[in-house]
């Protein structure tokens, strides 16, 4: 019996068959000629043949001749014990939420790899913060050795805030013809980790990596494998994520976190409105002023929707309904653009209107910065899995802690980066025969963060909320990722080996402490006469007469004579002398009004670490106590205010306290040899799983004893 | 058909008089563009975008991987055969809007032939006529045949009695537009003949009533289904398209250059008309 979706399915057949009649029929002329299109769909699909077969005849022809070369510059011949070492990695999974969610049931998966194989809770670097852990996983080596310490570094030639990880060195040689300036060289763009990393290493024996979103990888590793960086892309303006807000709304002040609030002018009717959207400097034209395209807006009140229009493409928004990506191309010449991508949400429909634009990332399939090794890679996964985010910190936790989102908002943005990550996770698998896969999902981390409010009783964060609607946010994140092990596991075989692990875990942040301002009202740390203490990034510090300052998330500097640029401290007694000073007043510092030790202990780095590069560590680490961390106001480099305060921002859990309080975990479809492992071990361990001997630099041991596990 | 070649050559013939002086090559040019505006936009209409273009990423994702595994024999094979596979999808997905775009194109394609696949014979020159029986075989009819001032015969007819043809060679002494009549046993029947240098509509075969013989040939009214004459043919010099000097003389030489010209077109509107191709 025909059913109507039997009839509409063979529609296309019954058209294709008369089309094949009618050609068949038709008169010579006619069959010569087939059109723009259906003529595309032939020529083109010979050209691609015709390169296909190219390419692959080079690369027959090549493969001896690569082969040969590789043999002459490799150093040894690897014995591997394994086929494949597959890494999955969950960025900040909380060990004591994991073994409460296993211990109830909820993660199969995982529970079946630790009964299987083991688990352990995994160590993590001192400090507990993403860039310096995954930096040490991916080196083996401790942060003396990797140079990352934080996220942020200062130059302590301008104690301004810096990017520890990255250098973005503006072009400085241009040809100038009138008002365009041609650049004559590349941006200056350094990866400032060191040492070497494993997939390095596993490159030089001829054995394949993919590393997919590991972070700290901007710019990538230039290796024998592919890599997708992570940790400190830039958005498309260069900054570490800045979201824009469209608003008719007449506040003028600016928002504290990563946003620009942009006025939406209204355009003939109550309903039509304009703005521009300003996009990256235009680095050819003299004084570099932003590129820009025009966005307009159509307002359906009623229906609490709206038509937006920017650089041809329209996107049709719900109120409250994030929108799909939408490409941006900026204009910088004639035949030049900069390719953008965003999301957009209409977050006002009434009196005002707000339209929410994410962070610009860099568009994966035409990259203006380099974001992958090779660097058609991402362009490659953009084509296999389509359109992703590539902004390091991709979600955007900034535009929740300003409520310009909601929570709704931020789980549908992990959630659809977190599916992108699975996609190219199984992109990478399905071509990996033998060799090394590993793939950070950063969901995890963001999750805690945000929404850490909700799981605690009392935290100031969740003031006035009763029943959040995401009060299980984090284990369900928790369960997503015991999925996508699950599916992994069913790719795999005894040849194989599969560790699941993250970098820390993830505690309270209840209550934040301006170091600087308990600097300032110890004596540590003077203010310039009539200065405002507010100013951000220590403007306001008389240098002079300041023995110690903090900068960044983890720690305190010492203005040290010879290396800060207005020094006052001498390097040898003296300095030792002030950090074992603060180290004993730091330490089991206790909150006034809680009556809770806020700072659990203060590490001198000096002992902490080991290598050359631990001279660019902060000079104490802060080991903060669960519930504490650095406030908002000191990681700008504000001094004023109180020393302790409560945080009030989405942004309500973290992992920045004392390490041995947020271990990672560490799972593997195989024994360990270890009870106590840590993040550096997993280094040696992959290179033992292929037989290749660990390099001296490794502070980690292998997991894995050298036998055919 | 005979009304819709009528309504059509009608249409056509006043579009095209402003080129009737202009080089082929300008005529071509003018009319690739709507062809290609009506088959991108027909094109975008009814295919399958979305698919399209997934197909198409799939493709230059296997073409990526190439030589990103180059050092993997086997990877690049499977990307081949991927490749294979996609290809043919493509092709497929560009079927179904083919047979929206084909109707009105042949159609068209069809009334340009007569413009551009011959050209109008030059005084002095000669062509062959000829006439093409209903019934082959058989004893040598006793056709007359009718030539006006401006055209001469050159030879006396000359009978293929197993094709049933009558053929004899045409010449033309001046520039017009001629009918030639022929009378066989009281039915009479005309067939036009050009000389000319300007790019004119030509009728190399006036055709039977038959669907396919009046669509490929449709500037002149087909010969009666019962008559003794079946089709009457000229064979007109084949048309020339040339640039700067060169010429390329084959009567589908135009559509070379017609074909490539909408190439172009396309490649240069598909993205302001949003058309995935």
């Amino acid at each position: 019996m025909t059913t109507p979706s039997d009839t509409a399915s063979s529609r296309p057949a019954r058209l294709v068959l008369a089309a094949a009649i009618l050609l068949a029929g038709a008169p010579t002329i006619a069959d010569a000629y087939i059109g723009p299109g259906a003529g595309f769909a032939v020529l083109g699909s010979f050209a691609v043949v015709f390169v296909t077969m190219l390419l692959a005849g080079v690369a027959v022809l090549a493969w001896p001749f690569r082969m040969v070369w590789r043999a002459l510059r490799r150093r040894r011949r690897a014995r591997p014990l394994v086929r494949r070492v597959v890494f999955i990695g969950f960025d900040g999974q909380d060990a004591a939420i994991t073994e409460r969610l296993m211990a109830e049931g909820k993660l199969p998966n995982l529970s079946r790899l630790a009964e299987r194989g083991s688990y352990r809770r995994l160590r993590t670097t001192f400090p507990s913060i993403t860039p310096v852990a995954w930096s040490s996983f991916s080196t083996g080596a401790n942060p003396g050795r990797h140079n990352i310490f934080d996220f942020l570094d200062r130059d302590p030639r301008t104690y301004l805030p810096r990017l520890s990880s990255a250098h973005i060195g503006p072009v400085t040689r241009f040809l100038k013809l009138g008002k365009l300036r041609i650049p004559l060289a590349r941006p200056d763009i350094r990866l400032l980790r060191r040492s070497k990393p494993w997939w390095t290493i596993l490159g030089e024996h001829n054995v394949w990596s993919t590393v997919i979103r590991v972070p700290i990888t901007f710019p990538p590793d230039r290796f024998h494998g592919a890599q997708l960086g992570a940790m400190c892309i830039p958005d498309l303006l260069g900054t570490q994520g800045t979201f824009m807000l469209f608003t008719t709304r007449p506040e003028s002040t600016t928002f504290e976190e990563g946003g620009v609030r942009v006025a939406l002018e209204h355009n003939g009717s109550a309903s039509s409105f304009t703005a521009t959207v300003k996009g990256p400097e235009n680095a050819f034209r003299e004084g570099n002023p932003p590129m820009e395209l025009p966005l307009e807006l159509e307002l359906d009140r009623a229906a609490g929707a709206a038509r937006v229009a920017i650089d041809g493409s329209v996107v049709d928004l719900r109120l409250g309904e994030l929108s799909g990506w939408v490409e941006l191309d900026f204009p910088a010449i004639a035949g030049m653009k900069v390719g953008g991508l965003t999301r957009m949400m209409l977050t006002e429909a009434g009196e005002h209107v707000s339209l929410y634009l994410s962070p610009i990332n860099i568009s994966p399939g035409k990259p203006a910065m380099p974001i992958s090794h090779p660097s058609y890679y991402s362009s490659y996964l953009e084509k296999r899995i389509g359109p992703f985010a590539t902004l390091g910190l991709a979600e955007d936790t900034w535009a929740l802690n300003e409520k310009v989102t909601d929570d709704a908002t931020f789980w549908t943005q992990t959630q659809d980066i977190d599916a992108e990550r699975e996609r190219m996770l199984h992109v990478g698998l399905d071509r990996l025969r033998s060799g090394a896969l590993v793939t950070v999902f950063d969901a995890t981390d963001r999750v805690n963060h945000m929404y850490w409010r909700y799981i605690e009783d009392g935290h100031p964060a969740a003031a006035g909320v009763d029943r959040p609607e995401y009060g299980d946010a984090i284990e369900r994140q928790y369960i997503h990722n015991d999925g996508i092990v699950g599916r992994v596991l069913e790719r795999l075989d005894e040849q194989d080996v599969l560790f699941v692990l993250s970098d820390h875990g993830c505690t309270s942040f209840r209550r934040g402490v301006n170091l600087n301002a308990w600097l300032l009202a110890n004596g540590y740390l003077a203010l310039r006469d009539g200065a405002d203490p507010a100013r951000p990034w220590l403007q306001s510090v008389d240098w002079s007469r300041t023995r110690a300052y903090a900068v960044g998330l983890v720690g305190i500097f010492l203005n040290l004579k010879g290396r800060e640029a207005e020094g006052i401290v001498e390097p040898g007694d003296e300095a030792a002398a002030l950090k074992s000073e603060l180290a004993a007043r730091l330490g089991g510092l206790v909150d006034d009004e809680t009556g809770t030790i806020a700072i659990n202990e203060a590490f001198d780095t000096d002992t902490l670490y080991r290598g050359p590069y631990k001279g660019n560590a902060p000079d104490l680490l802060i080991g903060y106590n669960h519930g504490y961390r650095i406030s908002w106001g000191c990681a700008s480099g504000v001094v004023a205010g109180r020393v302790f305060e409560d945080n009030v921002k989405a942004w309500s859990g973290d992992h920045i306290v004392d390490p041995r309080l947020v271990p990672g975990v560490l799972f593997c479809d195989r024994a360990v040899s270890s009870d106590d492992p840590h993040i550096t071990d997993l280094a040696p361990t992959v290179l033992t799983l292929f037989g290749i001997r660990p390099p001296g630099h490794m502070d980690g041991r292998p997991l894995i004893e050298k036998e055919r596990p | 058909m005979t009304a819709l070649n009528r309504i059509l050559g009608a249409l056509v013939d006043w579009l095209q008089r402003p080129l009737g002086g202009a080089p082929p090559i300008v005529g071509l040019v003018l009319w690739s563009i709507p062809v290609s505006v009506f088959a991108l936009w027909v094109f975008g209409k009814t295919s399958n975008q979305t698919r399209i273009a997934a197909v198409k990423n799939q493709i230059a994702a296997a073409l990526f991987e190439i030589r990103l595994f180059n050092d993997d024999l086997r990877a690049i094979v499977r990307a081949q055969w991927e490749i294979l596979g996609r290809v043919i999808h493509y092709q497929g997905l560009a079927l179904v809007p083919m047979v929206f775009i084909l109707p009105p194109l042949v159609l068209l394609m069809v009334q340009l032939h007569q413009y551009y696949g011959f050209r109008g014979l030059a005084p002095g020159e000669s062509a062959l006529l000829r006439v093409e029986l209903a019934e082959p075989g058989g004893e040598r009819p006793d056709l007359r045949i009718e030539v006006p001032e401006g055209l001469h015969l050159e030879t006396p007819a000359v009978w293929v009695p197993a094709l049933g043809e009558l053929d004899w060679r045409i010449a033309a002494d001046a520039a017009g537009d001629y009918q030639v009549g022929f009378v066989l046993g009281g039915e009479t029947a005309t067939k036009t003949v050009r000389v000319t240098d300007r790019v004119v509509r030509l009728s190399p075969e006036r055709p039977p009533r038959e669907l396919l013989a009046q669509l490929e040939w449709p500037s002149e009214p087909p010969l009666p289904a019962d008559g003794a004459i079946r089709r009457i043919t000229v064979g007109y010099p084949q048309g020339s398209v040339g640039l700067l000097g060169w010429a390329w003389e084959w009567s589908f030489a135009w559509m070379v250059v017609f074909f490539v010209l909408t190439m172009v077109i396309a490649v240069a509107l598909k993205k302001p008309m949003g058309v995935e191709l």
